[in-house]
């Protein structure tokens, strides 16, 4: 008899952990609320630090998922623990008994017009990074040809105001690449990246760093406060430069607003069935932070990617392995004796 | 026509009433009169001493009042309605009204018609104080004898009258009582913790008219009496013979009376006498210089400690902070206090409710500004460049915007980007000529430096402003931040140049025909942002406006009982978890009726109330541009 | 000092051992955000009396830690209280308060 496993979301975690759970012969049943597969990485273009195309990632990942049964716009309407095995309702009206689920609900995009003084949705030159890979996967190009545009970082990130106090992690690299991306595409355009902390953290981060700085970005160490609009409909930015220690205002035609992540709503619902503890952050709490990272408090149930903090896609990818590695052990341990 | 009966142990009046005491004196009015003169000379030392710490321009002010007839029959109208009949209160609480006009009202008419009474009977005894006037009147029934053969209807109708007010009295009396146990039922989620001498004055006024019951009861067949008290003296008498020994309860009467008047100026009944000079010198137009004196002395004795104000706190919503709410500040200032008055005063929102809601008018925000004005007035500053910026400011507007609007968006509304480019809509879509006096660099309007109690910081920002609007040639300046409208209208001086918030100029766009607006289905409600509301009285314009483009629901709260958003400029010293927790129950108040969507006019208000709302947030102005018919 | 008729320039360098650690750190016990920041400039970056003069909280609190509490009172001096500072600072730092505390302690 094989094992139902479900697995909740079907972003690059939720992708990953099913195919290695599948290879190693359980029955997955995967439940993805969009219409299509992919979750944040199907909506992006290239990958940070090599600008890998999002869609090559996307393609090996559901390669793997030959034998997974995929729900696609399917939510997870109740979901609750029955003695060892968990009994989940989807909207699709199919019932599952799974032995153990897998939690990859990943995390929002936090929602930019909440910091009202950039002005997205209320000017037109001011976007999202989500937006900005909307635009490059598109092909799509700015006309007339922007002369300035400028990236701020952290924005819904390290910011109590906006109730998220932590660092998103991969929003410093993606503001890079995108800035490199966009001198690409308008070689005569003054680039600036607004940063607190540039955070180039991971291998061959620093070389993207050094490749923007070569490409002419202007780095400016200083917060984005205020967003006004000049009489010709450009957009009056104000930062401080910090390191020279005097404010700076530069007119712009595009503003990119790096939004960070937020936990995702639609875990928190799940989450919310099976009482699973969430840290102050919002992101659910695993059992510990070293030895049962992909352990939740509940026997059974198991995280991977984002819902437990921001990560990067190698990230995610290790803890999807991982927790597939954690699922075949619990089920050889509390169901073939 | 006093004529003496038997030599002169015995004299009688006209309707037959006869003194029982030759020298109408008896031991038993002894605490009464050290009470009734302990209270008159604490007093009159009080008045010169309030009178002597305000500043000589004041004092003239005050004197001139008086005789004003316009002011001096306004003084008597809200001495009338608010000392005596307390209609603030019935306004809001019934209940409660009852129980004060009942007391305050019904005690006052005792004394009066009580008085009336002993003129028109035993005449001889108003005039002097070796005769007796200062406590006859009060123990009138124990000092004569009836002939009941003698009774007039004149005598009856008083004897009815005088038994129905104590009735009265007594019934506010037993309403208090109910109260102290269960002060819900009269309306009032929290009340005040009562000091040692409140409770003395409490439990005495408490026994005040109980005792005047039974001790009139006692003496009712010899002095007459009501329905009251007749058909008690017969019970008396039933159980304890015709011989009733009365004297006890006059002294017990008299005991409470006189520890009533000496507990008076340590607690909080103070209220009752000084809340008369407090309207004297609210209704001359005095203003509080300074935290503890003069006027503010005033204030603060006149503060009844009812804690009305702790339900209008918006810090209640969290129990620790109750104690940083007007009525122990004031408590805490009458004690001297300083380091609670000091930390109250910068906690404080000054949002303006506690004001707006007290049944006496106590400005305690007012207070609290003075008390911050000693403490940061004098710190040292330099605002020298403002009179460059503000000649700048002048050149590049000379010329432009004459007979213009000039709109002044104000600091904060640069943090709202939303706000600025929907008033320019407005003005656009409405054809109306305006020029903005601060799109790029402007100075602050000087509010909050008057709110952290840098008053003559504030002034030179008002200067460098009135300077550059007046130089302007506007005629009219629109203003998008209610903090920025406040100290507009009471603070600058700009020459008749009319002072307008965008909610006004809407309503008045849209009843002039020159602004077109349809009505969406979307149903909304509406957040009074504290200066607008409270502060500058503006209520009506921005439903008037929002009822047109939106379904208008109700807030729990609204109007003056509007709860602050927390992100008032007012608060030196609330953190950021306090503010969110006083944001969450604004928002609770808002969606009491389930609207689509949260309206406010205010860009510190939309700040504070998107973060913590559910549903969308909208400015009054965004909501607007919405519904402008193209 | 013994006046020599010449001087030597002062030194540019901040010299830590000499900063009055004291004092700053009965600033923070009245007022624990100043060791809040984290130096992101939006207070500068908005400052309505920064866009006249020299004023900023961010470098204020950085010069107290570095000792040079007159460079602090001056970055202060033209501050209106105006507040946009505390609305934009990520890390919800009371501004207004912390100037007043800074102006009345430092500012003798």
């Amino acid at each position: 008899m094989k094992n139902n496993i479900l697995v909740i979301g079907g972003g690059p975690a939720g992708l990953e952990a099913s195919a290695v759970l599948s290879r190693m012969g359980y029955n997955v049943i995967l439940a993805e609320k969009e219409k299509r597969l992919g979750g944040h990485l199907a909506k992006w273009d290239r990958l940070f630090p090599d600008q890998t195309p999002a869609k090559e990632v996307l393609d090996g990942l559901l390669d793997g998922i030959k034998d997974v049964k995929c729900f696609t716009e399917t939510d997870v309407n109740s979901i609750n623990l029955l003695d060892r095995s968990f009994n989940a309702m989807l909207s699709n009206g199919i019932t599952i008994l799974a032995d153990a689920v897998l939690l990859a609900s990943g995390f929002d995009m936090f929602k930019a017009e909440k910091k009202e003084e950039y002005g997205y949705g209320i000017y037109d030159g001011v976007m999202t990074n989500a937006d900005m890979e909307q635009v490059f996967r598109e092909g799509k190009t700015f006309s007339p040809a922007p002369k300035a545009i400028g990236f701020v970082h952290c924005v819904g990130s390290r910011d109590e105001k906006a109730g998220n106090p932590a660092c998103s992690k991969v929003c410093c690299a993606t503001a890079v690449k995108q800035a490199i991306e966009t001198k690409e595409l308008y070689p005569e355009a003054n680039v600036y990246c607004f940063y607190m902390d540039l955070r180039m953290f991971g291998r061959h981060y620093e070389d993207l760093y050094l490749r923007a700085q070569k490409a002419g970005i202007r780095f400016i160490r200083g917060r984005v406060s205020e967003v006004a609009e000049t009489s010709e409909g450009r957009l009056l930015v104000k930062a401080e430069d910090t390191l020279s220690s005097r404010p700076v205002k530069v007119t712009l035609d595009r503003l990119v607003l790096m939004a960070g992540m937020r936990p995702s709503e639609a875990g928190h619902k799940v989450g919310r069935q099976l009482n699973l503890s969430v840290e102050e952050d919002g992101f659910f709490s695993s059992r510990d932070g070293f030895l049962s990272l992909q352990k939740s408090k509940l026997p059974g149930l198991f995280y991977a990617g984002a819902c437990t903090g921001p990560k990067t896609l190698p990230d995610t990818f290790h803890e999807a392995r991982s927790a597939a590695m954690e699922i075949d052990r619990y089920i050889k341990e509390n169901f073939r004796k | 026509m006093i004529y003496l009966l038997t030599s002169n142990i015995l004299q009688i009046s006209p309707e037959g009433i006869i003194d029982r005491y030759p020298n109408s004196y008896n031991h038993f009015v002894l605490p009464f009169v050290i009470g009734i003169s302990f209270i008159l000379v604490y007093l009159f030392i009080g008045l010169v001493r309030i009178l002597y710490h305000l500043t000589g321009e004041d004092r003239i002010k005050l004197l001139k009042s008086l005789f004003k007839p316009k002011t001096a029959w306004k003084n008597i109208k809200d001495i009338f309605c608010d000392c005596l009949l307390h209609t603030k209160i019935w306004k809001r609480k019934p209940l409660l009204g009852y129980m004060h006009s009942a007391i305050a009202f019904g005690w006052f008419l005792l004394i009066v018609v009580g008085h009336i009474e002993v003129w028109l009977f035993a005449p001889r005894h108003l005039s002097g104080l070796t005769e007796g006037s200062l406590y006859y009147p009060i123990f009138y029934r124990f000092f004569i004898w009836i002939n009941p053969a003698h009774e007039t209807l004149r005598g009856s109708v008083f004897f009815f009258i005088m038994d129905f007010l104590l009735l009265y009295v007594l019934s506010g009396i037993g309403l208090a009582m109910f109260k102290r146990v269960r002060s819900i039922a009269l309306g009032m989620r929290h009340t005040t913790k009562p000091s040692l001498a409140d409770r003395v004055a409490l439990y005495s006024l408490w026994l005040i008219f109980p005792l005047r019951l039974l001790a009139e009861g006692f003496t009712a067949d010899l002095s007459g009496g009501g329905f009251l008290t007749r058909p008690l003296n017969w019970v008396f008498r039933a159980f304890f013979g015709n011989e009733l020994n009365f004297l006890p309860t006059w002294w017990a009467y008299s005991i409470c009376l006189g520890l009533f008047f000496l507990a008076m100026p340590f607690s909080r009944y103070m209220h009752i006498l000084t809340e008369p000079l407090l309207i004297l010198m609210r209704n001359a137009g005095l203003k509080v210089r300074k935290p503890r004196k003069g006027f503010a002395e005033a204030e603060i004795y006149a503060c009844s400690s009812c804690g009305l104000c702790l339900d209008a706190c918006p810090m209640n919503v969290q129990k620790k902070n109750l104690k940083y709410s007007s009525v122990y500040f004031i408590r805490f200032l009458r004690r001297h206090n300083k380091r609670k008055t000091r930390e109250i005063a910068d906690k404080c929102l000054m949002c303006g409710k506690c004001y707006a809601l007290c049944p006496v008018g106590v400005n305690s925000p007012a207070i609290r500004r003075a008390l911050r004005e000693t403490q940061n007035n004098n710190i040292k500053c330099d605002y020298s460049y403002l009179e460059d910026a503000s000649s700048k400011s002048s050149a590049t507007l000379a010329g432009k915007a004459g007979g213009k609007i000039l709109y002044f968006a104000g600091c904060m509304s640069h943090l709202t980007p939303v706000i600025i480019k929907s008033v320019e809509t407005i003005l656009k879509a409405s054809g109306q000529d305006y020029e903005f006096m601060d799109r790029n660099e402007g100075i602050c309007c000087g509010r909050p430096l008057m709110l952290a109690g840098r008053t003559e910081a504030a002034q030179k920002t008002i200067q460098a402003n009135s300077r550059i609007i007046r130089e302007s040639g506007c005629t009219t300046l629109l203003v998008s931040c209610p903090i920025c409208l406040k100290i507009f209208k009471e603070e600058y001086s700009l020459n008749g140049i009319e002072v307008i918030h965008y909610t006004q100029l809407v309503d008045r766009l849209i009843k002039e025909g020159k602004l077109k607006v349809s009505k969406s289905s979307s149903a909304i409600v509406y957040h009074d942002p504290c200066e607008l509301g409270r502060g500058c009285g503006i209520y009506e314009e921005p439903r008037n406006v929002l009822s047109s483009v939106a379904e208008l629901k109700k807030a729990s709260k609204e109007r003056d009982e509007s709860i602050c958003c927390g992100y008032s400029m007012g608060t030196l010293t609330l953190d950021e978890k306090d503010k969110a927790k006083i944001a969450e129950s604004s928002v609770t108040s808002l969606m009491a009726e389930n609207p689509d969507e949260i309206v406010t006019a205010c860009p510190m208000c939309y700040r504070a109330i998107r973060s913590k709302a559910e549903v969308p947030v909208k400015d009054f102005a965004e909501i607007v541009c919405e519904n402008i018919e193209k | 000092m013994i006046d020599f008729g010449f001087s030597f320039s002062p030194s540019s360098r901040i010299n830590l051992d000499k900063a009055d650690k004291e004092k700053f750190l009965s600033l923070a016990a009245l007022e624990p955000d100043v060791l809040k920041c984290m130096a992101c400039g939006s207070c500068s970056a908005s400052c309505t009396a920064g866009a006249f003069e020299d004023t900023s909280v961010r470098k204020a609190i950085l010069s107290l830690q570095n000792g040079l509490s007159d460079d602090a009172v001056k970055l202060l001096n033209h501050c209106m209280l105006c507040g946009k500072c505390t609305m934009v600072c990520p890390r919800g730092i009371n501004t207004r308060h912390l100037i007043l505390s800074i102006q009345k302690i430092y500012g003798k």
